[in-house]
């Protein structure tokens, strides 16, 4: 499988979110002449059995009006979007600036719309928002893992007690352990109890003696 | 009585690409005095003239005199991006129309601008297409420090690892540097399949003459064998690099003056009647005269300058041409050509080794581009090519 790396639009769908106009009207040229299929729709997010797909969103990206555009205007919870969201500013009053950010935009456009700007515009919105997905993957990952430290240290202490070992001997023995299971550290350490406890000591003492510390 | 309709010729045909713009303004002059001078064409031209000289300041400061001053609403001109952007803002302004004539690196589609150059998917993709069947698929990579170089070589990379081959190397100097030698060294230590020269005029020249060198010593490196491949050599750059050092190598073009067709036997004897010489003829020189004549019929049509009348009437126009038929593509502004491949012969021409079938649509941005198809098809070609090798030995 061989890969081209130059960003391609063709086929996706893009839903623009403002009064249509000329300006507009040089949008959605710009976004076909890159292969794309267009839906305008003001002052409602649009109904209709082809808006969703599955239960997801049927559209690549979003366009809103950033001039006018209010938090009621998504079906999604404010500043969550499910796809790219791409404002459209005219107006650049830092109260609309402020509303934007807040919807978590990932690029812009200025109007009046430019020959030039649109396909920028998607490659980053498309590139920063694939990074706030995955940060945010990995955000979630990380505040597991704080908050599974107290099970962790529940863990790793009951173990040292039971088998007798100092904190690394005990800790290596439950990473070991997760790692067989195939899980991570902090959820294998809330299925402990005394009985895992037993058959860890035994199947680490086959290979070699706990060294017991004062 | 003929409607006079003032027309801006921003060229530069002094300075580091001015072999290109010389053909480009010379066309466009020669187009320019046939349609005056044709009682029957309801329209006639006033040329205004601007020589930037490869000055990039110059291009907007010329541009806006035309646009306000003269009030041009039709301009032909800039050769490199460079230029072509430092002017596209005030065309918009004045909503002027551009005709831009040079093969440019895509991603663009201005709705003040007309395309009559060649995009990538009719220089590079098919120039490709070409190398990786014949030659193979290790391709050294050379290119002057600025857009042109580094956008037509990131392409020629995407392409190579399509079809799994690997760049060798990849060098960059800037406009007019002729310190050409570390490269010519690491080009022979690292023997690719072909090299891709996106240098430009003197740098071009140099780099080409320093490799002849090499050839000369080392016969690895005879142009039959490694070609330097170009997508806008042309025929006005040959004088400067000399016949011995020029034979061999490839370019592809839209036009080479060997075109072998009935208009283009025409057009030829056109340019020597018109130039009292036997002068050479570039793609450069028919695309700045083909674009005069599609400007002067456009215009014709609409009765009027005024842009959207001019475009409306452009995209119904079809043009026969030395260069096969020609269409603006309503959707990009961007021509359709048919792309040949050129090889350089003993006498400063090009021999045309290839040609598409038919002319091919412009895909600006490259959507209609696919990795694993054209893999497969640079696949397909190469059983064929080898196929037809072995029936010749036989």
């Amino acid at each position: 499988m061989t890969r081209f790396y130059t960003p391609n639009f063709n086929g996706k769908k893009a839903l623009i979110l403002h009064r249509n106009g000329e300006s507009m009207k040089r949008l959605t040229r710009q976004l076909e002449r890159l292969g794309m299929q267009v839906t305008i729709s003001w002052p409602e997010f649009p109904k209709g059995d082809d808006v969703y797909q599955n239960g997801e969103l049927n559209f690549d990206m979003v366009f809103v009006d950033a001039d006018n555009g209010y938090d009621e205007l998504f079906p999604w919870l404010s500043g969550a979007p499910p796809v790219p969201l791409i404002a459209l500013l005219g107006s650049e009053l830092p109260g609309r600036l402020e509303w934007a950010m807040s919807q978590n935009i990932v690029s812009h456009i200025s109007k009046p719309i430019q020959s030039s700007g649109v396909f920028s515009a998607l490659v980053f919105a498309v590139s920063n928002f694939e990074k706030m997905k995955i940060e945010q993957v990995h955000l979630e990952s990380l505040e597991m893992i704080v908050s599974s430290r107290p099970a962790v240290l529940r863990g790793v202490s009951a173990l040292m007690k039971h088998g007798d070992l100092n904190e690394d001997q005990a800790f290596a023995l439950i990473r070991k352990a997760a790692m067989d299971n195939r899980t991570s550290i902090e959820k294998y350490c809330l299925s402990l109890n005394a009985n895992i406890f037993d058959k860890l000591l035994l199947n680490s003492s086959k290979l070699r003696k706990p060294k017991k510390v004062n | 009585m003929k409607k006079e309709i003032p027309l801006g010729l921003l060229f530069s045909v002094t300075g580091t690409y001015g072999a290109i713009g010389r053909d480009l303004f010379d066309g466009a002059l020669m187009a320019i005095e046939e349609i005056n001078d044709d009682e029957s064409n309801p329209i006639s031209f006033n040329a205004i003239i601007g020589d930037p000289g490869g000055n990039i300041d110059e291009y907007h400061k010329m541009c806006e005199g035309m646009l306000r001053h003269d009030k041009c609403k039709q301009i032909i001109g800039s050769i490199t991006s460079i230029g072509r952007k430092e002017i596209t803002p005030i065309i918009e302004k004045y909503d002027a129309l551009l005709w831009y004539t040079s093969p440019y690196e895509g991603f663009e589609v201005c709705e003040n601008i007309i395309y009559t150059g060649a995009a990538p998917n009719q220089h590079i993709i098919p120039l490709f297409e070409h190398m990786f069947t014949h030659f193979g698929k290790n391709a050294y990579l050379v290119g002057a420090n600025y857009v042109w170089g580094w956008e037509v070589n990131r392409i020629a990379r995407e392409l190579i690892a399509s079809v799994d081959g690997e760049v060798l190397g990849e060098k960059y100097l800037p406009l007019d540097d002729v310190d050409v030698e570390r490269i010519i060294d690491e080009i022979e230590h690292k023997k690719p399949d072909f090299i891709l020269n996106n240098l430009v005029g003197n740098s071009s020249y140099a780099f080409i003459r320093a490799y002849h060198e090499l050839g000369k010593r080392n016969s690895d490196f005879l142009a039959i064998k490694r070609p330097i491949i170009s997508c806008d050599l042309s025929e006005c750059d040959l004088k400067h690099i000399g016949a011995e050092a020029a034979e061999g190598h490839l370019s592809t073009a839209v036009y080479f003056e060997n075109l072998d067709n009935s208009l283009n036997e025409i057009f030829r004897d056109k340019v020597t009647k018109y130039f009292n010489r036997n002068r050479s003829i570039s793609s450069f020189l028919i695309s700045g005269y083909e674009t005069v004549h599609m400007i002067s019929k456009s215009v014709a049509i609409a009765q009027t300058d005024e842009i959207l009348a001019v475009k409306d009437a452009l995209y119904v126009c079809e043009f026969e041409t030395a260069m096969g038929r020609m269409k603006i593509d309503s959707k990009t502004n961007h021509a359709c050509l048919t792309p040949l491949l050129g090889r350089i012969n003993s006498t400063l021409e090009f021999d045309i080794i290839d040609a598409a079938k038919q002319p091919i649509i412009a895909d600006p941005y490259l959507i209609n581009f696919n990795a694993e198809q054209f893999s497969k098809r640079i696949a397909t070609l190469k059983r064929l090519e080898d196929s037809d090798y072995l029936t010749v030995i036989k």
